[in-house]
């Protein structure tokens, strides 16, 4: 552990996993770096149609 | 008479979906009948029925709440 | 479009190397009107739509994509390739295109960092006897889900490849890339493949007219997650049907359409079956960048490239700092990943507690004009959008319809209205001209109008006094061929606009004071994790018990399935938890009220005799499950049938009665998969092959049978069906309708069942019976009254939402953690407390919650008559009485922090006693009349 500790985190990868985990850290008092190799967050959740078991439109 | 009726409708639109729906089919491009005249509401729960009685009344051909 | 490089440092003090692509467009300038892509004449597979149709070299991911910005393929655009073209620079109508943009490298300091870089869908171009390349109509799952989507290339109207019909009869092969190690080498199952794959079949018939005709071929049916298994029966009953088989070969149908299918039964049996489509359930790979990243941060990966973690620190990689959520971690659904994403954020969070807050900063603003009772004085902003708006709708023609309207002193046309010198120019205008109310005639509120609202508070005025016109994406962009009929929609928008910004009211900023303190009711393993993660947080927390031992489960199990011992691990968690200075720890305590909501709660709790108050603002519920005591397989009547947690202490115990038994059998699905518990347990197909393996281990001649309905060892754990069948142990399948039997004779206990294979019936002498029985919930009932929260059916807390917010429950401020949400093992426990120690931490960082001001409030003409009470969803509103005029009257009062602002008891009220602040009667009144007398 450094001595002098910072209060940023950097994820990688926007899908629904680095979304939620942006925003939790963002939420709670970090500063975020979120980092995606494509044009757009979303990943592959906002491929899908629909979601089971409730079929809600996965977008 | 009937090449120019254009009917009048009031849509109730929920933000989280049907507004989002309309926003989209911008994005999309999709291209429909300008004939419906958008109301945003937090949720289509919050519609209360005489809003809708209201609005026929008031002379709308159709009400179409969307949520 | 960036990309890590490298990480140095250590933990709490990272540098990060990112590279980062060239977009070729001006994010601060590109306004999505999508020009650039319409001019483009360079045609590229879409990948978002797996290839199925084309995007321009200029694009955009998806309809919906955040942020919401164009981008320039540099591969594929003929000007960056060859020198010429240029379109989209020359259409551009804000000069966002840039061409020398270039790749550059940037160093980031970070304290911790977190990967979720997903998956690969599994190629099966591999596979040659299922010919993927050549047959048209044989796709893979997520090109079916884009078919399926009405954001896809065929509008969600069903069509297949080939020759573009709609097809009737579809199959779906499962297993494609999972589950096998011939040309592969993905031993693992992809967890989520059987569930999608029915939600296809489910959801096909949503998207086609007529009859449709759906077949699955499966191994063995991972219904396991929470409702799964209910999804699946229904499926059946829809007519969905379910033939076990591993076809092996596709041939092309009659004149290259459809397909050709060839199967053996397991009778050896071989069949032909044409399909007008075929959907290969491809599985989830590790993201073909995992050993470059792997590399890049020096992390270890496992045998399938899945990076490797342990169960009781399931986000933890193999580098002190670097922490991993989702499919990078093993192949796994949405809720999983929502959770360990959350999962991660807590482990991140607690590591770096010591800096919290200090990289981040709030806005302030200028003090608020109160203009509540100040004439309505309304200034109108028509946005042209480039030529979005303006080339459809004639905009000066809006801009003098508008001068017309009541109320309104100003009106102005903007080239764009979001850009930035437009809001420092509306902010001038509002203090100029004096105006109170302000209607923008622009894009959509749902992007937008954050930013407006966040211009009117530097204005100086409520940022509630706004009203957006949607006249592009709900006009301009619709209606592009009735350029009349759009402008007079326009101004019909506009003046709806108008009409409900002169009843606009300031609405009042409120918020919750929050006691930065939690309670955790429960002190199983995901109970004192959950403590020891809000704890180490740097908030105080209370753990209750209702035995007089911390521990739970945990410590009647031997090892988790990855082979760690669990025993000494929870041991040290138990004296973690008893020994932490911000822990209190109360056992033999009940729960005894719960009063207030988010931010405030308090209880009283009754512990040892005494009776304690206790004030919070969040809580945590891991109540836990216990095992089943079975009824059937006469349990209870002869010592040698065991339940699996009874025989893991003989296996513990190195009886020697397990060391000589010559045969050992096991029952799956004791009590789960049949009415009255319709649900999977989960963790009970790992469960017998752990104990299988040991018992074969110990003695290979042993004979070891496992009766099984599907063996269900999702994820990394079908290694160990793997072995297990390569140990010896045999596997019998049994029908629901025709369960094994027991019997007694002479005092040796029998087990006869029918062989599947040899279509012959199987009588086993068993030394030991062991039944894989159900994991029910503890008994929640009375928590479940006192914080009014939702159970479901089966007796399982439930959640917020079953995908996006696994973790909270149905009221705000209160998590779950462990079984008490369903059967789970210890990894995917650990995992969700430390989850709901990121939503907690989300709510106790701050002392004050703000909260949106969009809420239900009595009006003077409620007579207290409740109707709106049952309706509440959120359990907002309450009856109050008050006195008035020396006489008691009733009337409703709405709890602003339980609130969501829904209008469900505004639609309910007969007498116009209650309004949601925003959207009120009068407004929505004002807003339909007005609307109608443009007719």
């Amino acid at each position: 552990m450094a001595a002098n500790t910072l209060g940023s985190v950097m994820v990688v990868g926007g899908g629904i996993a680095g979304i939620q985990t942006a925003l939790d850290l963002a939420d709670s008092g970090y500063y975020v770096y979120l980092v995606e190799k494509s044009a757009a967050i979303g990943g592959v959740m906002a491929q899908l149609d629909k979601t089971f078991p409730t079929n809600d439109c996965a977008m | 008479m009937a090449d120019t009726y254009e009917p009048v409708i009031i849509g109730f639109l929920c933000n989280w979906c049907a507004y989002a729906g309309g926003d989209l089919a911008g994005v999309s491009r999709l291209q429909y009948p300008p004939n419906m005249r958008a109301i945003r509401v937090m949720c289509s729960g919050m519609v209360h029925p005489n809003l809708i009685v209201d609005a026929l009344r008031k002379g709308a051909d159709g009400v179409i709440v969307m949520g | 479009m960036s990309e890590v490089k490298k990480v140095d440092g250590v933990e709490g003090d990272f540098t990060v190397t990112v590279k980062k692509s060239p977009r070729y467009i001006d994010m601060d300038k590109c306004i999505a009107c999508g020009l650039c892509a319409e001019k483009c004449p360079k045609k590229v597979d879409s990948e978002f739509n797996m290839g199925l149709d084309k995007r321009k070299a200029a694009y955009i991911l998806y309809g919906q994509a955040v942020p919401l910005k164009y981008a320039i393929d540099g591969e594929n655009c003929i000007y960056l390739q060859k020198g010429k073209c240029g379109a989209c620079e020359k259409y551009c109508p804000t000069g966002a295109v840039n061409f020398k943009d270039a790749a550059e490298e940037v160093q980031i300091k970070v304290g911790s960092l977190i990967l979720s870089p997903g998956f690969k869908p599994f190629d099966p171009t591999v596979f040659d006897t299922y010919d993927y390349a050549h047959i048209p109509d044989v796709v893979t799952s997520l090109e079916y889900e884009r078919l399926l989507s009405a954001s896809g290339p065929c509008m969600g109207h069903l069509v297949r490849p080939s020759d573009h019909s709609e097809p009737k009869k579809i199959a779906w092969m499962q297993c494609v890339g999972s589950r096998g190690f011939n040309k592969c080498d993905n031993g693992f199952c992809s967890s989520v493949c059987c569930m999608y794959a029915i939600k296809q079949a489910l959801v096909t018939a949503e998207h086609t007219t007529g009859d449709v005709s759906q077949t699955v071929y499966y191994m063995d049916i991972r219904s396991h997650g929470k409702d799964f298994e209910k999804y699946y029966v229904d499926a059946e009953k829809k007519g969905v049907k379910f033939l076990r088989a591993r076809p092996h070969t596709l041939i092309p149908g009659t004149d290259g359409k459809g397909v050709k299918l060839r199967w053996v039964d397991d009778q050896s049996q071989e069949h032909y079956e044409e399909y007008d489509m075929l959907v290969l359930s491809v599985g989830l790979e590790a993201p073909k960048d995992a050993r470059v990243l792997a590399e890049a941060l020096d992390i270890k990966l496992d045998r399938y490239k899945f990076a490797e973690t342990g169960s009781f620190a399931p986000v933890t990689s193999s580098r002190p700092g670097v922490y991993v959520a989702g499919c990078f971690q093993s192949p796994k659904d949405i809720p999983q990943s929502v959770t360990e994403a959350s999962s991660a954020a807590a482990s991140a969070a607690i590591a770096l507690s010591s800096a919290r807050g200090s990289l981040t900063k709030e806005k302030t603003y200028p003090p608020e004009i109160d203009v509540t009772s100040a004439e309505p004085k309304i200034g109108v902003f028509v946005c042209s959008c480039g030529i979005n708006i303006a080339g459809v709708i004639k905009v000066d023609e809006v801009v003098e319809y508008a001068k017309t309207l009541p109320g309104v002193v100003f009106v102005e046309n903007n080239l764009f209205t979001c850009s930035s010198d437009t809001q420092v120019m509306i902010a001038e205008k509002i203090k100029e001209h004096g105006l109170n109310r302000i209607v923008i005639a622009a894009c959509t509120p749902r992007t937008h109008e954050p930013l407006f609202k966040d211009t009117l508070r530097e204005a100086g005025i409520n940022e509630y006094l706004i009203e957006m016109a949607n006249i592009r994406n709900q006009n301009s962009w619709v209606h592009a061929k009735e350029p009349e009929k759009a402008t007079e929609k326009a101004k019909d928008q506009v003046r709806i606009a108008v009409a409900k910004a002169a009843l606009l009211c300031p609405l009042e900023h409120i918020s919750v004071n929050v006691v930065q303190k939690a309670l955790v009711v429960g002190g199983g393993l995901s109970g004192m994790i959950a403590a020891l993660g809000i704890a180490d947080m740097g908030y105080e927390t209370v753990l209750l018990e209702k035995s007089n031992s911390l521990g739970g489960n945990a410590m009647k199990l031997i090892k988790t399935w990855k082979g760690e011992e669990i025993k000494p691990q929870v041991q040290a968690v138990i004296d973690k938890t008893q020994s932490h200075p911000r822990i209190k720890v109360y056992k033999n305590a009940t729960l005894k009220s719960a009063v207030g909501s988010v931010g405030n709660f308090v209880s009283e709790v009754e512990a040892n005799g005494e009776t304690l108050a206790i004030q919070y603002g969040v809580g945590v519920v891991a109540t836990g499950g216990s095992e089943l005591k079975p009824a059937e397989y006469l349990y209870g009547h002869d010592k040698k049938v065991k339940t699996h947690q009874e025989f893991d202490a003989l296996l513990e115990s190195n009886d020697a009665s397990v060391k000589n038994a010559e045969s050992v059998v096991f029952i799956q699905c004791v009590g789960s998969r049949e009415p009255g518990r319709p649900y999977c347990s989960r963790v009970c197909c790992t469960h017998s092959m752990e104990s299988a393996i040991a018992l074969k281990k110990m003695n290979p001649d042993m004979n070891v049978f496992i009766f099984n309905r599907d063996i269900r060892t999702y994820g990394l754990r079908e290694d160990l069906y793997t072995e297990a069948r390569k140990l010896g142990v045999i596997f019998v399948r049994y029908e629901v309708e025709a369960k094994p039997t027991v019997a007694l004779d002479g005092g040796a206990l029998y087990v006869t069942g029918m062989d599947h294979i040899l279509r012959r019936p199987l009588k086993i002498k068993a030394d030991y019976l062991v039944l894989a029985s159900a994991i029910v919930p503890n008994q929640t009932k009375e928590l479940v009254e006192l914080y009014k929260c939702s159970v479901g059916a089966e007796g399982f807390l439930t959640e917020a939402h079953p995908k996006l917010r696994p973790v909270d429950m149905s009221v705000d401020g209160l998590f779950l953690a462990g079984l008490c949400h369903y059967p789970k093992p210890i990894d995917e426990a650990v995992a969700q407390a430390q989850a709901a120690v990121s939503r907690a931490g989300v709510i106790l960082s701050k002392s004050v919650m703000p909260l949106d001001s969009i809420k239900s409030a009595v009006t003077d003409k409620c007579d207290g008559c409740a109707l709106c009470v049952d309706t509440c969803p959120y359990n907002a509103i309450s009856l109050e009485v008050y006195e008035d005029g020396g006489k008691e009257h009733k009337r409703i009062a709405t709890d602003k922090a339980l609130c969501k602002g829904c209008g469900i008891c505004m639609a309910t009220c007969p007498k116009r006693g209650v309004n949601v602040a925003g959207f009120t009667m009068d407004q929505i009144s004002a807003q339909i009349d007005t609307a109608l007398a443009g007719f």
